[in-house]
């Protein structure tokens, strides 16, 4: 492990402790220092990889480290705008989760031939995956508070969250811009395979192909309802999980298969 | 600084509280802002009084003046005070409380500062505390002693309000209505306030409500209170019948109706939401007994405070404000002790130049008498004679010099006891102007010696 990995796991892991910590009492403000630092050299070791060949598409841990970034930065430039410090014990310790799996799985060997439509197909589903994770943080803290809030425990919400129709629509905007960059993402998937030419009767029915199209629906339906039928709140949120578990689920048999 | 005695400060305070004295009092006391001015000039020209601002509000009626005599002046405020109050001095006196030097400074920066409120923390104070300062310089019977005693409370108080979470959480069951509702909907712009029956809080929660952007409809079972409610608080009026409509518009429900069973039951609730789709409804209960059923929170997106809930929040905010009351008065503590330093780093230099003068010109004087009876010494055994005086003057000086000189902070009680020793008045101890200000701010806060 290299001393920049160490520094931004090191990073990361105090984040998180100072992000849950807030949630007990700390102020935001050190959790949402140590954060930016963490980001900040992970950005420079995302740099520094790419001047060896690994760029953040070249392999999946590459990936999830990328997705680990997005998800870290995304949540740090929310919660400028927003007061989203809560959202933070959850986004933190996910950061720190994906990096720590990134650095500790081998490169897969003999990746197949990428090309410029394998390299679309998993940059996108990335970048896809990094939105959708943020969409599900919020929804977990939705979820939280709107407990919370039935169960009259007001001052919780009051001192350390953040107002639910801010969650809500938050969210709501993170699966509206990755639903478009997801759905690419499996067309340019679809595309790939079909190119390669490794599909072959029962291999169409890949599990995790036939996850991606459900995981895809899923959000198709989210976002329909929110658009169309005005579904909000705690049952947008639960299917907000529902489409991100199915998406991490795509994302481990994916893995385990290339593993294997 | 211990052994040694506190620099001291000829300000005093006399007046009536809501800790010492009953509304009827203090009412009788109180000055409107029209009267202010032939007050203020009048206790002005009392004896012993030689600047002077009033702080009249609701809750305390403070004179604080700078007394060149402090027990005539506090004599006579208190007989001032028993005048218009239409008692006996001896009536008035176990209602009243003085406070002298340190303390009175003390007193002040704990009013501005919110501290000695009835509410601790409420904001309004320092605003009161401005006008009074206002007043008296219209009247102009504030000097330099008390302008920078009332600038430095406004700084006191504006640190306690940075420093402290003294006046971050509402205590007033309406504030905590609104604040509660934030939790829900973060920004009220846009959002639809409904009022069910047509209470005094329902009242005060719409227009704090409707004061951060929110739309107010007012409904009532008779037509006719909701109109009077409604034209109060600019609102519209919807019909009692058509509740289930009404509530199908809004975000936010304040219900107090005087009905002894719950109007928004959970059916009617269940049946709203419905047509709402899952839109958040937030029902502020302040009815007793009442309005809102209980199991509606079990509605998806509806949540609900009643009184009791309102009024916890309210009680744990109010604790809140005094254990960050504790913190607020070490700060209060260390400025007091930081600002007499800082008017004693003041008095310094004049002081030095005071003395100076004081023993120079006593010296000459003396040789000069001396010499007036030694005609027949020539011009340079005189001027030898004069050097001598001087001389020796001098040497004398150079200790006290050294001593007042070595530590600003330090040496302020010893330049009140130098200017009490040789009874120096010359040294006016708050020079007025910018320069004064910031050679003293470096001499007494940071503990440099004074340039002179």
């Amino acid at each position: 492990m290299s001393t920049l990995t160490a520094l931004e796991l090191g990073a990361y892991a105090l984040a998180s402790l100072l992000y849950l910590g807030f949630l007990v009492g700390l102020r935001d403000k050190p959790g949402r220092l140590a954060l930016t630092v963490a980001v900040l050299l992970h950005l420079g070791d995302i740099g520094a990889r790419c001047v060896h060949g690994m760029n953040p598409i070249s392999s999946t841990p590459e990936a999830m480290s990328f997705i680990s970034f997005l998800l870290a930065a995304g949540y740090l430039l929310g919660s400028l705008r927003y007061g989203l410090a809560s959202a933070g014990a959850f986004a933190a310790p996910a950061a720190l989760a994906l990096l720590l799996l990134a650095r500790v799985v081998p490169a897969e060997a003999g990746a197949p031939a990428m090309g410029t439509l394998g390299y679309t197909h998993i940059l996108l589903a990335t970048v896809g995956v990094a939105v959708f994770f943020i969409a599900a943080v919020l929804a977990v803290v939705y979820l939280f508070q709107d407990r919370q809030l039935r169960r009259k425990e007001f001052a919780r919400v009051t001192d350390r969250g953040t107002p639910l129709d801010t969650l809500d629509r938050l969210a709501a905007r993170c699966v509206s811009l990755g639903f478009p960059i997801f759905t690419v993402a499996i067309v340019t998937g679809a595309m790939w395979i079909a190119r390669l030419g490794v599909l072959h009767g029962a291999a169409a029915l890949r599990p995790e192909y036939v996850l991606a199209v459900v995981t895809w629906i899923a959000f198709a339906v989210l976002l329909v309802a929110r658009l169309g039928g005005g579904w909000r709140g705690r049952r947008a949120a639960w299917l907000t999980l529902g489409g991100f578990g199915g998406t991490v689920l795509v994302l481990v048999v994916y893995f385990l298969r290339h593993a294997a | 600084m211990a052994g040694k005695a506190p620099p001291t400060i000829d300000v005093v305070v006399l007046g009536v509280s809501h800790r010492t004295a009953p509304v009827a009092l203090r009412e009788r006391l109180s000055v409107v802002p029209d009267q202010m001015d032939a007050t203020l000039r009048e206790l002005k020209t009392l004896p012993g009084v030689r600047e002077v601002a009033l702080l009249s509000t609701c809750n305390r009626v403070e004179i604080y003046a700078v007394a060149s005599d402090t027990d005539a002046a506090l004599r006579a405020l208190g007989a001032d005070l028993a005048r218009r109050a239409g008692m006996l001095d001896a009536e008035i006196e176990p209602h009243l409380y003085a406070r002298t030097e340190r303390d009175a400074v003390k007193h002040l920066f704990r009013v501005a500062s919110s501290l000695d409120s009835l509410v601790v923390g409420e904001p309004q104070i320092l605003g009161q505390v401005k006008t009074a300062r206002d007043l008296a310089a219209k009247a102009e019977t504030v000097g330099p002693v008390l302008a920078t005693c009332f600038e430095r409370a406004f700084r006191v108080a504006r640190r306690v309000r940075r420093d402290t979470e003294i006046a971050r959480n509402p205590v007033s069951v309406s504030s905590v209505a609104v604040e509660l509702a934030h939790n829900v909907f973060g920004d009220f712009h846009g959002k639809s306030v409904l009022v069910v029956g047509a209470g005094k809080m329902s009242d005060l929660a719409a227009r704090a409500l409707r004061s951060r952007g929110a739309a107010l409809t007012v409904t009532n079972r008779t037509r006719a209170r909701a109109e009077e409610l409604a034209a109060a608080v600019q609102a519209d009026v919807a019909d009692f019948a058509d509740l289930a409509d009404a509530l199908g518009r809004a975000d936010i429900v304040i219900a107090s109706t005087g009905a002894q069973h719950p109007v928004l039951t959970r059916e009617l609730l269940a049946r709203v939401q419905r047509a709402r789709r899952g839109r958040s409804l937030f029902l502020i209960d302040i009815a007793v007994p009442r309005d809102v059923e209980p199991s509606v929170t079990e509605l998806e997106g509806v949540y609900v405070a009643d009184i009791d809930d309102l009024q916890k929040e309210a009680a744990k905010h109010l604790a809140g404000r005094r254990s960050e009351a504790v913190q607020a008065e070490s700060i209060v503590e260390e400025e007091v002790t930081r600002f007499l330093q800082t008017v004693g780093g003041r008095q310094l230099a004049p002081t030095v130049t005071a003395m100076r003068t004081h023993f120079i010109g006593l010296a000459h004087g003396e040789a000069e008498k001396f010499l007036a009876g030694l005609a027949h010494l020539s011009e340079k055994d005189r001027n030898a004679i004069v050097a001598f005086a001087d001389a020796l003057a001098k040497k004398l000086l150079h200790l006290p010099q050294l001593a007042l000189k070595k530590d600003a902070g330090e040496a302020v009680s010893l330049v009140a006891a130098v200017r009490a020793l040789f009874d120096l008045q010359g040294a006016d101890p708050l020079p007025e102007g910018e320069q004064g200000e910031a050679v003293a701010e470096t001499a007494g806060v940071e503990g440099r010696e004074e340039p002179s």
